[in-house]
């Protein structure tokens, strides 16, 4: 949804609420129960994560649910053992992550009430190796270009 | 084999991430009805556990088994199983024969005695002096019983290994017999079906290796992740059951507009398992959403249920709302009940007993 529209939307928030609630009963649930999670994070700095596979969701469902949350300013693609998508919503703090496994099968999709979802922030068990990595590349002269390592084969 | 490395280390040498591990405890949280916030320890869990020896026993099967759970991957995210442990021994997918396979079974139990884990397809014939099935040399009771002897714990995967299956259908020429009856010192979880949905077997052996437990299990030790509701209660197809609109046969009328299989022999209402929400092939479909009811296949003593088109319970003609709460047992699929926290829904099946034919019978 792009600004202005939002913001035209937002003096009549409660008639949009109220059109959509006759068409979705579970996203407006959804959307109380955001709303309560978002005020306890504000408050207690407890995240939450909604489990929207577990839900009977249709289509139309999912839709309604993502109108009501509108756009953020952030997408973020991840190729981490296939596609994975992070979308801030029209409500900071309040993101839409999927995570896809083979042929872009939807493997999981939650909302996560956070600043920012953990999956996007480097482990430190991983930074630990890359600084030793690079480390060990200043070491040989010249630096050996970084390889994709191969993950098809399978010990059996 | 381990080597004193963790997952986390191992793996990280091959390029997964532990943005990795992340992902793929949200996608077996969400498989296994976790609550969400779970999924972090299970990463963290993950990561600092070891490679896990497995030791794979195929008995009285067919295979389909190892063929559920091989079929489950493709490169990415659901193989991930298949880098977190180490399949020692099995017979179908080793490359080792005869003496040499024999002997890495031998090497792993030696190596990670009371840490690996017997995964057992198939049942255990016991008659006549267990000669009707015997591998290497000896019987496959003998087998069993050597194996699971320094073992953590046993996964009994697909009704034969469970519940003894189709080869302890009436009369039970071979005697055989399920792991359960056998292993008496040792935690089995019986993950049934015939074959298991592949997701069951990697979910519940990631739940071990992450959290070094056994899951929580229903009476016929199953875990309840997967098999906490019925068939029935998580179908698509069940408002028509409590509206009372039955398909007849398998072409009329009802058929046509996807009506309830019940009376036609479903046995989604006594079967305990996930087909009706994750579903076979990726996702793709299941029995009845094919338009065929269940045949409870996953339950004890399923292929004596009296056959697969006979309704489960005797008065067919009676059929109407008020039999429905009689056989689900008062548990209510759709939005109202997929919005209690599913954490809380899988702990209070625990406190339920699992509805069987002979319940039904006894009632009506």
């Amino acid at each position: 949804m792009d600004p202005l529209e939002h913001a035209a939307l937002s003096g009549t928030d409660e008639a949009a609420m109220a059109a959509k609630a006759e068409d979705s009963p579970l996203a407006m649930a959804l959307l109380r129960e955001i709303s309560a999670a978002l005020a306890d994070y504000l408050e207690t700095g407890e995240t939450a994560v909604i489990d929207l596979k577990s839900l009977p969701m249709l289509d139309a469902d999912r839709d309604a649910l993502a109108d009501l949350l509108g756009e953020g300013e952030v997408t973020a693609t991840l190729n981490v053992a296939g596609e994975s998508e992070v979308r801030e919503t029209g409500y900071a703090g309040v993101w839409w992550v999927r995570h896809f496994g083979a042929d872009r099968k939807l493997a999981a999709e939650q909302i996560e009430i956070t600043a920012v979802p953990e999956i996007l922030l480097a482990h430190r068990d991983d930074i630990a190796a890359a600084a030793d990595r690079l480390a060990a590349s200043l070491k040989t002269d010249p630096p050996e270009p970084m390889t994709t390592l191969d993950r098809d084969t399978h010990h059996v | 084999m381990s080597d004193g490395r963790t997952l986390g280390q191992l793996l990280a040498q091959r390029g997964v991430s532990r943005r990795a591990f992340l992902k793929y405890s949200s996608y077996l949280a969400s498989l296994m009805a976790l609550p969400p916030a779970a999924s972090r320890a299970m990463a963290e869990g993950l990561a600092k556990a070891p490679r896990q020896s497995v030791i794979w026993l195929s008995f009285q099967e067919c295979t389909g088994c190892t063929e559920s759970i091989t079929r489950a991957h493709s490169p990415t995210l659901e193989d991930l199983i298949f880098d977190f442990i180490s399949l020692d021994y099995h017979h179908t997918l080793q490359a080792a024969s005869g003496e040499a396979a024999e002997a890495a079974r031998h090497e792993a139990m030696a190596a990670n005695k009371g840490k690996y884990i017997v995964v057992v397809d198939g049942s255990v014939p016991v008659g006549a002096g267990a000669i009707y099935s015997t591998i290497a040399g000896i019987t496959n009771q003998q087998m069993l019983e050597e194996t699971v002897k320094d073992a953590f714990a046993v996964v009994a995967v697909g009704t034969c290994a469970a519940f003894g299956g189709i080869p302890h259908a009436r009369p039970n020429p071979t005697n055989a017999m399920p792991i359960r009856r056998l292993v008496k010192d040792k935690p089995v979880i019986n993950i049934s079906g015939c074959p298991p949905i592949p997701e069951a077997m990697a979910g519940t052996l990631a739940h071990v290796l992450a959290f070094g437990n056994v899951p929580e299990l229903d009476s016929h030790g199953r875990p309840l992740a997967f098999f906490g509701d019925s068939i029935h209660d998580r179908c698509y197809r069940r408002p028509f059951y409590d509206k009372g609109q039955f398909a007849e046969s398998f072409d009329d009328d009802g058929a046509r507009k996807g009506w309830c299989l019940y009376k036609l022999g479903c046995k989604g209402p006594v079967t305990y398992n996930a087909c009706a929400t994750l579903k076979w092939n990726g996702g793709v479909s299941f029995p009845i959403q094919s338009g065929h009811g269940c045949l409870g296949c996953s339950e004890p003593h399923f292929w004596d249920m009296g056959g697969f088109y006979k309704p489960v319970s005797a008065p067919s003609d009676e059929v109407g709302p008020l039999a429905a709460i009689a056989v689900a047992g008062g548990a209510a699929a759709g939005v109202a009940a997929g919005l209690v926290h599913r954490a809380a829904k899988v702990k209070a099946k625990a406190a339920h007993t699992t509805v069987t034919v002979d319940d039904l019978e006894k009632t009506s």
